[in-house]
């Protein structure tokens, strides 16, 4: 049995891999992946307290994230589209007509 | 019985409020509805102070009956354990009598418009019986008022009635200019006025006029050392005498604007600009009233206070003596009116001031009759005149305008004190006051021998003005053809020529002093009243605390004398003035003419007072603001511009530089609880 | 033209660090807590129970909240940015896509696009063509979320 603190370092290594991914990167496309693995690190710390407090909510709802990820990505999708062709490019750096 | 007699008393208290409403029901109806009504907005007018003085003569014959009334009906600011701000109504004999004074001259100055302004074709009628109703409206509350706040806020009303009443025909350029002028320095003397009200709320805590609890009442338990509520008054470091004498005197700053006494003066023959049933409204029978009548109301107050009776009965004696002078070389007749104005309300404040409370109410209450109707007779020559006011472009209007002739000079007779019009007795009886108080302090008995030469001023300036109005040979072609009058314009001169001939019998206090009979009826109507506010109650108070003492003269002495002074500037008047091609007699004043007609300098050093410490003062808060307030103000935009043009860098638009700020951002927060909540032991 | 992946190194990563940071600040907390010994389920069926939990029935084994409605939610969820997906993607009659002319904002056009836009009914067809160009990469891209959300 695996305590509980290592279930919670793995998922904040995947989270800050993912962060680390969306901070460092400048394409959409890797962003998308990014926010998935921040995500999934999420469902690890719900899945790893279910467990721990032998209460199924955390796992149903780690289901539910799953669910909500696949929609946050036809978003995401949508975004890097317009931005595609308000851009002529995927580089997040780009766009900054939302500035001073 | 008694209970109907109460309940009778009850509702004429109840419906009281409503001769205040009227007129401003009529100020709505002329303002919205005056283009569509008949006559544009004068029989509204009519009807409502109609309605007014039917009301005010019910109420007057409540009071008469013995019944007082002082009730707040609506308070406007309330704070606990402080003052509060109300309206209420103090109906006692002096108000009920005002009352009666204001509807019966607002009634008739409406009627005689009719003439005025109606027939004569004038533009703008609405916006004038609008501006009538106001002020009969402003007038009438200011008198019904039972505490010095709602005083205040009437007098104002009653400034911008005036103001917009003198401003008639703005579209010429003297009346905006005498409009503007009264304003200014009416509202010169109302912020001394102003002072005044907030600093008696300060001592007192109230600023009614009536009651236990009344201002008045207060400072005397004060000075009286008799403890109670008045025993501990914050005097701000002076004597209560010395405080309250500072109090009566700002409030006097009020008065002297609105009453138009020295100095403050020289706005009301400006307001000559007005038309001339305004001139009889505001200037001679009510608003100049008002000043008056406030000293009136609050006279318990300055009875505390010798000094500030002494500086009323001298500026009233002087302003009565300066005014009438200038009356004397007048050409306008309306100026000799105007001047003459001043002249009589400086004698009520002789009055006032000497001590003499009932001599003044009842010069008060002469005057507006005869005043209001030598204005109207004025505005019938004027008619009649075709809009010509010089005296000498007159002459011969005698047997043209027989109506407008006799009543006019009973006016005049009343104005000159000519026995037995009405004038007499009032004017008298002041004089009378003053002398006997005066006997024991010089200084009263200065201002006294300035009413007494003002005397034959008065005489002098009425008899050449009729003279030269209505006797001798016409002296132009206007004068020889006369404008026909109307009856809106004979009735009111005939109703108030009546009144200015007998009203004064109401008080012949010489025939009572030497006959012996009970005939002084304004004596006995002033002497009840509620606690504290009659003149019974100021006779004591000036005893006792200001220290006032009548000598035992004859009022017949006295009143011989005035007489024969009235008597002998009548006289000279009509050597000089009576044949039927009078000569210019003041050209051969020479220089003093010319001082004269030019009102002393007093509009000039005032101008120049303004222009050198006006500009003064207003190039320095000038400074202070451009300086102190903008360079603040500058100061804190530039701060914020110049910090917001640095800031805004953060915003890059580009997304990864905000993740990284909110990752920033979180990670100080985790580290802050995390210290905080001793997560790292 | 290398087929080997690099590592780029660069300043680029330093924004990295404060994720590295975030993992440090994270693991103090973790490795100072202390937690009790796990529960668990003790060997009841937990894919059943996770069955009747969703759909707040009772039989569940294992104790959980009911999620009923928040599947329901979820349902439309996805059917919403299914239907977003479908309309992004979808063509019209000649060939131009639907809704991204209106998606368009002036400030992402460059100055010549600009100029295209603002000209005649040629430069507006040169345009369609572009559009078309386009949009073919989007409905593949569109056509594999699909596929994603089906799963």
């Amino acid at each position: 049995m695996v305590a509980v603190q290592y279930y919670l370092l793995l998922s904040a290594a995947i989270f800050c891999i993912g962060l680390f991914g969306i901070l460092t990167r400048r394409n959409a496309l890797f962003f998308l992946m990014s926010v998935e693995l921040m995500l999934n690190a999420a469902n690890i710390n719900l899945v790893a307290f279910s467990f721990q407090y032998g209460n199924l909510t955390g796992q149903v709802f780690s289901l539910f994230i799953t669910a909500l990820a696949a929609a946050e990505v036809a978003v995401g999708i949508g975004i890097v589209l317009v931005l595609y062709r308000n851009f002529g490019d995927v580089d997040v750096t780009k766009a900054t007509t939302l500035r001073w | 019985m008694a209970e109907t007699a109460t309940s009778t008393v009850a509702f004429a208290f109840e419906v009281a409020p409503a001769i205040a409403i009227l007129p401003l029901a009529s100020f709505v109806i002329a303002l919205f509805a005056g283009k569509y009504l008949p006559k544009r907005g004068a029989l509204a007018g009519i009807t409502a102070t109609g309605g007014s003085l039917l009301l005010s003569l019910w109420v007057m014959l409540t009071v008469a009956g013995g019944a007082y009334y002082n009730e707040e009906i609506y308070t406007l600011v309330s704070t606990p354990d402080s003052f509060d701000l109300h309206f209420g109504l103090l109906l006692d004999p002096l108000s009920a009598l005002m009352l009666v004074i204001v509807s019966l001259v607002a009634f008739l100055v409406h009627l005689f418009s009719l003439g005025y302004m109606n027939d004569e074709g004038e533009p703008g009628l609405p916006r004038y019986y609008a501006g009538l109703g106001l002020f009969t409206f402003s007038m009438l509350s200011f008198v019904l008022s039972d505490n010095l706040f709602m005083s205040f806020v009437f007098f104002e009303l009653v400034g911008l009635c005036s103001w917009l009443l003198i401003g008639h025909w703005y579209r010429e350029d003297a009346p905006p200019s005498a409009a503007k002028k009264a304003f200014l320095v009416t509202r010169f003397g109302d912020y001394f006025f102003l002072v005044g009200v907030v600093a008696i709320f300060a001592t007192f805590g109230t600023a009614t006029f009536a009651g236990a609890e009344s201002f008045p009442t207060l400072a005397e338990e004060a000075l009286a050392g008799s403890g109670g509520a008045g025993g501990e008054l914050p005097t701000f470091g002076l004597s209560a005498q010395g405080w309250f004498t500072v109090l009566g005197l700002l409030v006097l700053g009020g008065v002297l604007g609105k009453s138009a006494q020295f100095p403050l003066h020289t706005w009301l023959p400006d307001a000559m600009e007005g038309p001339t049933p305004v001139s009889a409204l505001i200037h001679a029978a009510t608003m100049v009233a008002a000043g008056v009548y406030l000293v009136a109301r609050m006279y318990g107050f300055y009875a505390l206070s010798p000094t500030a009776l002494a500086i009323v009965a001298f500026v009233g004696g002087f302003t009565a003596l300066f005014a009438a002078s200038m009356a004397v070389v007048k050409r306008d007749v309306k100026q000799v009116l105007a001047y003459s104005t001043i002249s009589q309300y400086g004698y009520m404040m002789l009055g006032l001031g000497a001590g003499g409370y009932v001599a003044a109410v009842f010069h008060l209450m002469t005057h507006a009759f005869f005043k209001a109707l030598l204005f109207l007779g004025a505005g019938a020559v004027i008619i009649a005149m075709h809009h010509r006011q010089d005296m000498w472009e007159m002459g011969g209007l005698k047997n043209k305008l027989p109506v407008t002739y006799y009543t006019f000079l009973a006016g005049s007779l009343a104005l000159a004190g000519i026995v037995p019009f009405a004038g007499f007795w009032s004017k008298d009886e002041v004089l009378y006051e003053a002398l006997v108080h005066g006997l024991n302090d010089p200084l009263l008995l200065a201002a006294y021998l300035m009413g007494l030469t003002a005397v034959f001023f008065t005489g002098f300036y009425t008899f050449r003005m009729v003279l030269l109005t209505f006797h001798g040979e016409p002296r132009t072609h206007t004068a020889r053809n006369p404008h026909s009058l109307g009856w809106s314009v004979k009735t009111p001169l005939v109703v108030l020529g009546i009144l200015a001939t007998v009203i004064g019998l109401a008080n012949m206090t010489p025939i009572a002093e030497a006959t012996g009979l009970e005939i002084e009826f304004l004596h006995t109507w002033l002497e009840h009243g509620l606690e504290g506010v009659n003149s019974e109650h100021y006779g004591e108070v000036l005893e006792t605390v200001a220290g006032y003492s009548a000598a035992e003269l004859s009022p017949l002495l006295a009143a011989v004398f005035s007489l024969s002074l009235a008597l002998a500037g009548a006289g000279l008047a009509y050597r000089l003035y009576s044949g039927d091609r009078p000569e210019h007699h003041t050209d051969r004043l020479g220089a003093a003419k010319r001082l004269l007609t030019d009102n002393y300098y007093q509009d000039e050093y005032q101008v120049w007072i303004a222009q050198t410490l006006g500009t003064g003062v207003a190039r320095a808060s000038d400074r202070f603001d451009q300086g102190v307030v903008d360079g603040v103000v500058n100061g804190v935009s530039s701060v914020s511009l110049f910090s917001g043009d640095r800031v805004r860098r953060v915003q890059t638009g580009i997304v990864s530089n905000y993740a990284t700020l909110l990752t920033l951002g979180l990670v100080a927060l985790l580290v802050g609880v995390g210290l905080a909540g001793g997560w790292f032991l | 033209m290398t087929t080997r992946p690099r590592l780029k190194l660069g300043s680029h990563l330093v924004p990295g660090l404060v994720a590295l940071a975030l993992f440090v600040v994270l693991a103090a907390v973790f490795l100072t807590a202390s937690f009790e010994n796990a529960q668990g389920f003790g060997g009841a069926p937990i894919t059943a129970s996770i069955g009747y939990a969703m759909f707040d029935l009772a039989g569940g084994e294992v104790p959980s909240d009911g999620f009923l409605i928040a599947f329901e939610i979820i349902d439309l969820v996805l059917i919403a940015a299914l239907a977003a997906a479908v309309m992004l993607a979808r063509r019209e009659s000649d060939g131009k896509l639907v809704g991204v002319e209106s998606i368009r904002t002036d400030g992402g056009r460059s100055a010549d696009s600009a100029a295209d836009y603002a000209g005649s009914a040629d430069d507006a067809d040169a345009d369609a063509d572009t559009d078309t160009g386009v949009s073919s990469k989007e409905g593949a891209i569109s056509a594999d979320e699909k596929v994603g959300e089906a799963n």
